[in-house]
């Protein structure tokens, strides 16, 4: 009992210092762009390369020939995947990379998790901003949805949860991390990020309507491109949240004081 | 305020991974064979690093830990300031508690001494206004001069030594634990050091000291704990301490 009472003080505790990893986010951001010329731009040039090369390829197989029917809807999904799963490689060595931290001072486990993905939301922010100027330059821009202030969060709660289930046994086993290198890989072929959903035909269909990430990824591309979300996105997208928190604060009730001896 | 650290019959154990243990595979073996994942699989050695523990501070104690390398000194510590939860016991802190074991700890190398200060200072969620006005004395205290604006990466140890003791001590922390890279600095630091640790008595402080030098440990504290490997063999004040030694 006092175990699980000390999971959420972890989880509850971690949100309380709120300050220190706004600051930390913020300062370490900006250190691993000391010493460049572009700056945190290196983040939007890597975006928009990717983009243009991804449209160029397949606007033609889609068989159109014309990139700038794709381009909107490339740009968007890489983003949005950077934050829908693209950040799992960062969250599986969330307390190998926390570990001096860990050793100096005492911090609760959903601190490094949140001051890491407070860091992948600041390179999603950024880029964000980027991306509307490039498409209203473009002339494929298009007013933002409101849901987004609704759809962002539940996407980043899911992506908090999920990180420390994963960060957990990664510190233990460090077979996982290359797993997850490789798994995130894969998802993100298999998630509708740079190929229009719609022309997924018959049984392998399955892999929009039971994928999670595909769902969580909707939920901010569609509002970032003007549209609402369908309802079956929300409706995986907060069920997740409830099956992924109860799974994080299960493992932390079990393993929270050992990942520091896991180091 | 008031400020307590209590300890009830801690019991620390490490457990330490070999390469083999560290491995999915292995473990996935072992769950096939009807082994548990996390526990009891081969390569996992267990070190009891601590053993039935008891400390009792009040306001204003400073409280050596002295004992040969490897007997506990650290990993108590680290108990104290609540960075290992142990399997067994109690640990009680009251206060606002301010931890700087390992040497170097908590500093970035590359930035400045100035840039380190506030950096450290927002580590214990100090407001910037309290910050910048402890800078001076802090600089001050550490003897550092112009030093301070060179990154951190081009210090001595001692100098680095200096820099922390001074921040641990200006930033008011009810309980300050410290470990041995206080004897990093020269004879001089070390009087002003042991000086600063006898006002903290005043202030009603808690200082936890993990040391090696016995001159320091008269000075400075009033309680020491004798550690041999992982087990208290002496716990009382300083001058029981040097009678017991001198048997």
């Amino acid at each position: 009992m006092e175990a699980i009472q000390a999971a959420f003080r972890d989880l509850i505790d971690g949100v309380r210092l709120a300050p220190l990893w706004l600051t930390l986010g913020w300062d370490q951001t900006a250190s691993r762009f000391r010493r460049t010329v572009l700056g945190p731009f290196w983040l939007t040039a890597n975006l928009l390369a990717m983009a243009f090369a991804l449209s160029f390829i397949f606007g033609g197989l889609l068989g159109n020939g014309n990139w700038r029917s794709t381009f909107s809807l490339m740009i968007s999904g890489i983003l949005c995947w950077s934050i829908t799963g693209g950040y799992l490689g960062d969250a599986s060595n969330t307390f190998i990379s926390a570990g001096d931290l860990m050793n100096t001072m005492r911090l609760p486990l959903t601190f490094h998790v949140l001051l890491m993905m407070y860091k992948n939301v600041i390179n999603f922010l950024a880029q964000l901003i980027a991306l509307w100027i490039v498409l209203f330059l473009l002339k494929l821009g298009a007013v933002p949805d409101i849901s987004l202030l609704l759809g962002l969060p539940i996407v980043l709660i899911n992506g908090i949860f999920l990180s420390l289930i994963i960060a957990m046994p990664a510190t233990r086993f460090r077979d996982i991390n290359q797993t997850i290198v490789v798994s995130v890989q894969i998802l993100f072929f298999l998630t509708p990020v740079f190929w229009p959903p719609a022309q997924m035909q018959g049984k392998r269909s399955l892999i929009l309507t039971l994928n999670p990430f595909a769902h969580l990824l909707e939920l901010i591309r569609q509002p970032v491109l003007g549209h609402t979300p369908s309802l079956i996105h929300w409706e995986w997208g907060i069920g997740l949240m409830f099956v992924l928190g109860a799974t994080a604060v299960t493992m932390l009730t079990f393993y929270r004081k050992r990942i520091v001896f896991w180091l | 305020m008031s400020c307590s650290v209590r300890l009830d019959g801690v019991t620390l154990d490490y457990f330490i991974y070999s390469v083999k243990a560290q491995s999915l595979r292995n473990a996935v073996f072992n769950l096939a064979v009807g082994g548990n994942l996390y526990k009891s699989q081969g390569d996992v050695t267990v070190v009891r690093a601590l053993e039935n523990i008891n400390i009792d501070l009040e306001e204003g104690d400073r409280l050596a830990l002295v004992g040969h390398n490897g007997s506990g000194k650290t990993s108590l510590l680290k108990v104290i300031a609540g960075i290992y939860e142990p399997q067994k016991g109690r640990v009680e802190v009251k206060g606002k508690l301010t931890s700087m074991i390992a040497h170097g700890a908590g500093l970035d190398l590359d930035l400045s001494g100035l840039q380190n200060i506030r950096k450290m200072g927002a580590m214990r969620l100090l407001p910037k206004k309290v910050v910048e006005s402890r800078i001076d004395s802090i600089v001050e205290f550490s003897e550092l001069g112009d030093f301070v604006r060179l990154p951190v990466k081009t210090y001595s140890s001692g100098m680095m030594a200096r820099l922390m003791f001074a921040c641990a001590t200006e930033f008011d922390a009810d309980i300050l634990v410290l470990d041995e890279w206080l004897g990093a600095g020269d004879a001089a630091f070390f009087q002003k050091a042991s000086t600063r640790m006898q006002g903290f008595v005043d202030k009603a402080q808690i200082v936890v000291l993990g040391t090696h030098n016995f001159h320091l440990v008269q000075v400075a504290c009033n309680k020491v704990i004798e550690l041999a490997a992982g087990r208290a063999v002496f716990a009382g004040t300083t001058a029981d301490w040097a009678a017991w030694r001198n048997q």
